[in-house]
């Protein structure tokens, strides 16, 4: 055994540039192999973190229902030990209560149906994107007592500017009419058109007093630190809750067709990476087959010189699980630096003006994200360690096969 | 130059072996290539018609401004009679329905809640949207005075079918103005949102609940393609000047930035497997001439000139990678066929089990995908090859004799 293996150790470095070829084939399976795979993870992450920061959050904790029906009478509370709780927990990079009802928004003569949210001014900023998107005028702040934000097109439709007062009239949570006056204080660019011209922001503690919903609110939108966990936070906090009072919902049931899309586009990309996988695969087997398929002649000679033919094809198969083996740990050597690299510097697209402002309105950066996971490196390096295995499989069969007299004749 | 090609062709039949191997690198790589393009543009096809059949349509005629601020005021006369005159006038329209499109409140014993209120002409649209082929409960207007809903909106009410609930709005006057109706059908489509927010009732009691008489908001418009359209629009629009024609990508701004963001995005995606489908294929050229060294030399050795064993070593490789592209556009088109009914997505997510028709993905090429695959190939076999015959020619014939 030991023989063998010091025959196919040779046999690897007596011909250079056919093992630089085949280890080559190795190497570019598994760096494009783990490339795709952190390039669409990146890009998914990338479009769930927008999504999550235009909306509720990774997790949303809410009343019983709440996302079923979604109107004040299903309600919860943010008391003290739960906001401690939730500001000590490694996991959560941020949480925000808010309020989230309708209203009519007026003035003089022109009156148009909102969404209105409460929101508290400071803690905000630390779950949403909201803050970051007022164009003109600037975001509510702590303190300072009816004021609004709206979105642009709402303004434009309303025709009112920063300072301008608007009327906001409702039904409260206590069924009594709810009616006063707010000043415009910022003005917002939302890309969805149906939030630019139907979304109104106002401060928690007014919310809570114009709606008559004292300590009420309807949900806690929380960011975590890694999108991964929002499943598993979701649970954790859930399962310490009382279920009776609150609910704590990840992404996915709370945007379903954000959830739905993901799903599917995951599927897609994994039969696209299925098929990359088949079209390295081959890259692999051809490779081998045509280095072990013009070594006919070698062949011949040894087995001329007396070795078994069992003998050439464990040489011939240890020595492409040593080329693969190089190629996968050159191929990791050269694709993890890379992805963390892109995972640091994400590629800018800057082809069009036009490209810019669809990224724009998707409210997401023209750039290409990597994202590296732990799991992605080691299954992409395990699948072609079994393809090479298996491409290697019958160029080895093909070697021992011949007769030695025909071989020798054949050249 | 016939004598070489001559030449090369015989060398191509004459090791079958090679040119077997340097074929299937070539053609499995480019079909694999061709049917990541043609799932990818299928995901992305596949979302765009979920939009477009949901309620979207391909085209929209409105009164100018509507777009803008879709408000009940802004109405189409006279039940769109000038409209539909021009687009009976249009050979490339394939249904088209009217519609009026305003917004209430919706009031069960259990709660309310705002929705869209749309009224349509029922068999027309059911020629133009989905929602007439997805009701789970009840029926489609099968009887008067119901509305329909989805299913979202039905469990935010805590209403069936059969329930009667107030539907109420601001008229054309600006008055509030209410009906009772009964709920006849419930909806579930591939849109959580359409499903959550929209009414649909007939468009007589819509238009006497606006108080709209005649008119109506919106005409809804599918041609036979997305791309087809595009004339229609321009020709509708010069037939109605002060119409507002919009395109479903200018309706939903949203939905068609996504899309070229996606579109960017699967640039690369592309270029990963463009660089993984060219090296499998140097690779093998690469490997299939550094073997023939020795058979070069003797070409040499017996007089060939340098520049004619090049172009034949050239021309045998783009030979073979003619074929492989052959072969591999077989493989691609006989794998499209076999999907041609589509990929069920929900085979291996239970969660979109329900979602219907919206999971299916189906594969699509246009001819314009074929090319920069097969520029890619045969770029890369020129170079694969071109670079070390020159170096195989530049040594001395002895040399190349010798060499293993």
């Amino acid at each position: 055994m030991s023989l063998e293996w010091r025959l196919a150790w040779r046999n690897v470095w007596r011909n250079p540039r056919r093992t630089g070829l085949t280890v080559s084939a190795t190497v570019f399976a598994v760096a494009l192999l783990v490339l795709m795979s952190a390039l669409s993870t990146g890009m998914w992450e990338k479009i769930i973190d927008d999504s999550v920061s235009m909306g509720s959050g990774h997790v949303t904790l809410t009343g019983p229902n709440y996302l079923e029906e979604r109107t004040l009478e299903q309600y919860t509370y943010l008391d003290a030990p739960l906001a401690t709780r939730l500001g000590e927990n490694p996991a959560i990079a941020g949480y925000a209560p808010r309020v989230n009802a309708f209203g009519l928004l007026s003035d003089a003569d022109v009156t148009r149906g909102v969404m209105v949210i409460g929101v508290d001014p400071e803690l905000e900023k630390s779950v949403s994107s909201l803050p970051d998107r007022i164009k003109s005028g600037r975001f509510l702040e702590k303190g300072k007592n009816r004021e609004v934000v709206l979105g642009g097109r709402l303004a434009e439709i309303l025709g009112v500017k920063i300072g301008d007062q608007v009327l906001l009239y409702s039904v409260a949570y206590s069924l009594e009419s709810a009616y006063d006056l707010f000043s415009v204080a910022g003005i917002m660019h939302l890309p969805d058109p149906a939030l630019d011209r139907g979304l109104a922001l106002i401060s928690l503690a007014d919310a809570q007093a114009f709606f008559v919903y004292g300590n009420r609110i309807s949900e806690v939108a929380i960011r975590v630190r890694e999108a991964d966990h929002s499943a598993s936070l979701a649970e954790q906090l859930g399962s310490s809750l009382d279920p009776e009072k609150i609910e704590a919902h990840p992404w996915p049931e709370v945007m379903p067709d954000l959830a739905q899309t993901v799903v599917i586009d995951k599927l897609g990309m994994y039969l696209m990476l299925a098929i990359l996988v088949i079209v390295v695969a081959f890259g692999i087997f051809n490779t081998i087959l045509m280095a072990v398929l013009e070594r006919k002649r070698e062949f011949g000679v040894v087995l001329a010189l007396g070795l078994r033919p069992r003998a050439i094809f464990r040489i011939v198969y240890l020595e492409s699980i040593l080329l693969a083996g190089v190629g996968l740990t050159l191929g990791l050597l050269v694709a993890i630096p890379l992805v963390l690299y892109l995972q640091a510097n994400p590629i800018p697209i800057t082809n069009s003006e036009e490209m810019a402002a669809a990224f724009e309105m998707v409210g997401t950066d023209p750039v290409i994200y990597a994202k590296l996971i732990a799991n992605n490196p080691i299954l992409s390096a395990l699948t072609i360690l079994l393809v090479a295995l298996l491409a290697a499989l019958y160029p080895a069969i093909r070697a021992s096969q011949g007769k030695p007299v025909d071989v020798l004749r054949s050249l | 130059m016939l004598s070489v090609i001559r030449l090369a062709w015989r060398n191509v039949g004459r090791n079958p072996r090679r040119t077997g191997v340097v074929v299937t690198a070539v053609a499995v790589g480019l079909a694999g290539t061709l049917l990541s393009m043609a799932i990818f543009s299928g995901m992305m096809f596949q979302m765009v018609d979920n939009a477009i059949k949901t309620d979207l349509g391909h085209l929209q005629i409105h009164a100018q401004g509507f777009n803008k601020d879709p408000e009940i005021g802004l109405f189409l006369e006279d039940k769109g009679a000038p409209e539909i005159e021009a687009i009976q006038a249009e050979a490339g329209i394939q249904n088209w329905a009217p519609r009026i499109r305003g917004e209430g409140l919706v009031t069960s014993p259990s709660s309310s809640v705002g929705v869209r209120v749309i009224g349509v002409d029922p068999d027309a649209e059911a020629q133009v949207s989905m929602v007439s082929g997805s009701i789970v409960q009840g029926g489609y207007f099968d009887q008067k005075r119901r509305l329909v809903l989805g299913e979202g909106l039905a469990r935010r009410l805590g209403t069936e079918v059969g329930d009667k609930i107030v539907l109420s709005v601001q008229d054309l006057e600006g008055d509030m103005n209410g009906t009772a109706l009964r709920v006849g059908g419930i909806f579930r489509t591939p849109s959580a949102e359409l499903d959550r927010s929209t009414v649909f009732l007939e468009l007589a009691p819509a238009a006497d609940l606006f108080g709209m008489g005649d008119s109506i908001s919106e005409i809804v418009i599918v041609g036979h393609s997305r791309d087809a359209v595009l004339e229609t629009q321009a020709r509708l629009s010069a037939a109605l000047p002060d119409r507002e024609i919009e395109r479903w990508d200018e309706l939903q701004p949203l939905l068609a930035s996504i899309l070229s963001v996606m579109d960017q995005m699967a640039s690369g995606l592309y270029l990963i497997i463009f660089v993984a489908m060219s090296f499998g294929i140097a690779n093998v050229l690469l490997m299939a001439i550094y073997e023939r060294i020795r058979e070069i030399g003797i070409l040499l050795a017996v007089g060939l000139s340098r520049g004619r064993l090049v172009a034949m070593v050239i021309c045998e490789s783009i030979l073979v990678t003619l074929l492989g592209l052959v072969a591999g556009f077989t493989l691609a088109l006989l794998a499209l066929f076999a999907l041609s009914d589509g990929i069920d997505m929900s085979l291996w997510a239970e969660s979109l089990a329900s979602f219907g028709m919206g999971t299916r993905i189906f594969p699509v090429l246009t001819p314009a995908d074929f090319t920069i695959p097969t520029t890619v190939a045969l770029l890369t076999a020129l170079i694969a090859s071109a670079w070390p015959a020159l170096r195989a020619v530049r040594l001395r014939p002895a040399e190349a004799v010798r060499h293993d």
